[in-house]
Formats: C-alpha cells, sequence, structure tokens
C-alpha cells in the first residue's frame, strides 16, 4: 500500500510528532507509515484522514499485489 | 486499539530488578543445590531413621526451589507485558509477531533437545524451558522495537 503522509505533511507543514500527538501514536509508527513498513488499521487511517481534511483514498492507495 | 491485559510501564523496571536476583537465586539452587535453611518447612511426625517408612516419606520440603521458579515468571512475565510510553496498534504488532516467533523458535529448540538429550539431563531442559518463551519473546521484542525507534 502507497500513501501520500509525507506530502499531506508538508501541505498542512505539520511534523511528525505533531500528527502523531493528533492521532495517539508514537512519532515511530508515523515514521513506519511514511516508510510503507506498517499499514494502518482502518480506525487509524480514518483518523490521518480526519486530521488532513481529506478522503482516505487521497492519502493511502492501494498498489497491485495488494 | 489497546492492547489488554498489559502491567503498567513502570512495572518493567520492577521486573528488572527482581530478574536479576531470582536469576542468581535460581541457578544457585539448580546447579549448586543452595538452599535457604528458613524456607525448610516440615510436615507431620518423621519416621523413626532405619525404618522402612523414613526412606520413602517426604515430610520435610525446602522451598527455596519454588520462590526462586515463582520469582522468575513473576519478574519475566513483568518485563515481557508492561506497557510502552506510548501503546499504539504498530506496538501491539510487534509485541505479537514477537509472541509468534519466540513460540516457534522455542519448540524448534525443544524439539531438537528432545532427540539430542536423555535421561536425567532431560530435566533440566524442561527446567530450562519453563522460562526459554518469555527470554526469547523479550529479546526478539527488544530487538526489534529498538531497531524501529532508532529510525
Amino acid at each position: 500500500m502507497k500513501n501520500t503522509l509525507k506530502i499531506q505533511r508538508a501541505i498542512k507543514n505539520s511534523t511528525q510528532a505533531d500528527l502523531a500527538e493528533a492521532i495517539g501514536v508514537s512519532r515511530q509508527t508515523i515514521n513506519s507509515m511514511e516508510l510503507a513498513k506498517y499499514i494502518p488499521s482502518t480506525a487509524l487511517a480514518l483518523k490521518i484522514a480526519r486530521y488532513f481534511g481529506k478522503p482516505v483514498e487521497e492519502i493511502f492507495e492501494l498498489e497491485p499485489g495488494d | 486499539m489497546k492492547t489488554r491485559f498489559l502491567f503498567p510501564h513502570s512495572y518493567r523496571r520492577i521486573g528488572w530488578l527482581l530478574f536479576v536476583p531470582f536469576l542468581v537465586f535460581g541457578l544457585a539452587v539448580l546447579n549448586h543445590d543452595f538452599q535457604v535453611d528458613f524456607l525448610e518447612i516440615s510436615f507431620g511426625q518423621s519416621p523413626l531413621p532405619g525404618t522402612f517408612e523414613s526412606i520413602f516419606s517426604v515430610n520435610t520440603i525446602n522451598l527455596s526451589d519454588e520462590i526462586a521458579t515463582l520469582g522468575m515468571i513473576l519478574s519475566l512475565l513483568f518485563i515481557a507485558f508492561s506497557k510502552e510510553k506510548i501503546e499504539d496498534e504498530r506496538v501491539a504488532q510487534i509485541r505479537l509477531d514477537s509472541l509468534h516467533f519466540a513460540v516457534y523458535l522455542n519448540y524448534a529448540v525443544l524439539a531438537i533437545q528432545v532427540i539430542f538429550v536423555h535421561g536425567t539431563a532431560f530435566l533440566d531442559v524442561m527446567v530450562y524451558n519453563m522460562f526459554s518463551v518469555l527470554l526469547l519473546f523479550i529479546i526478539r521484542y527488544r530487538v526489534v522495537f529498538n531497531l524501529e525507534n532508532k529510525a
């Protein structure tokens, strides 16, 4: 699964720590997601979408093989 | 997502503080027949020495090994299953993966020991096996957790 977390953060001008605190996870979890090493649960993906004010599909995208 | 049945974060330190002395105590009991005298309890009346009963009946036991075992179990559980400072779903994932890994590796090692260790020496294998799942879990979990947190 691909995601645009880093881009969304840049647009909103927020750090990994800001995002982490807003959605109640550790900064390392944000980092793992940005590196596509960790796929968040639906609940977490929805929280992230809400934080950026965008639909989930704009942030997370399935890759071939998923 | 909340992981249930975890100890508070501070219990990890308590776990380590208990683990070190209990490990030393446990190894001394296991390998050097070390016993603490005041942990000896008797019940019933001792049969007269030299009689048939005196050879087979057990009416004093020393609780050193029981205390060592319980102490090891408790301290390892504290270390293994205390919360992180920030508990989130990725931590729960690492924990689950590590538990899975530890159970597999533990039984793989046990299977090898079943094949190669025989007789009374196998009793030692079983004693170590009481703690090895938790030990393997702790090692795997800490390594992965620390590696990911460096990133």
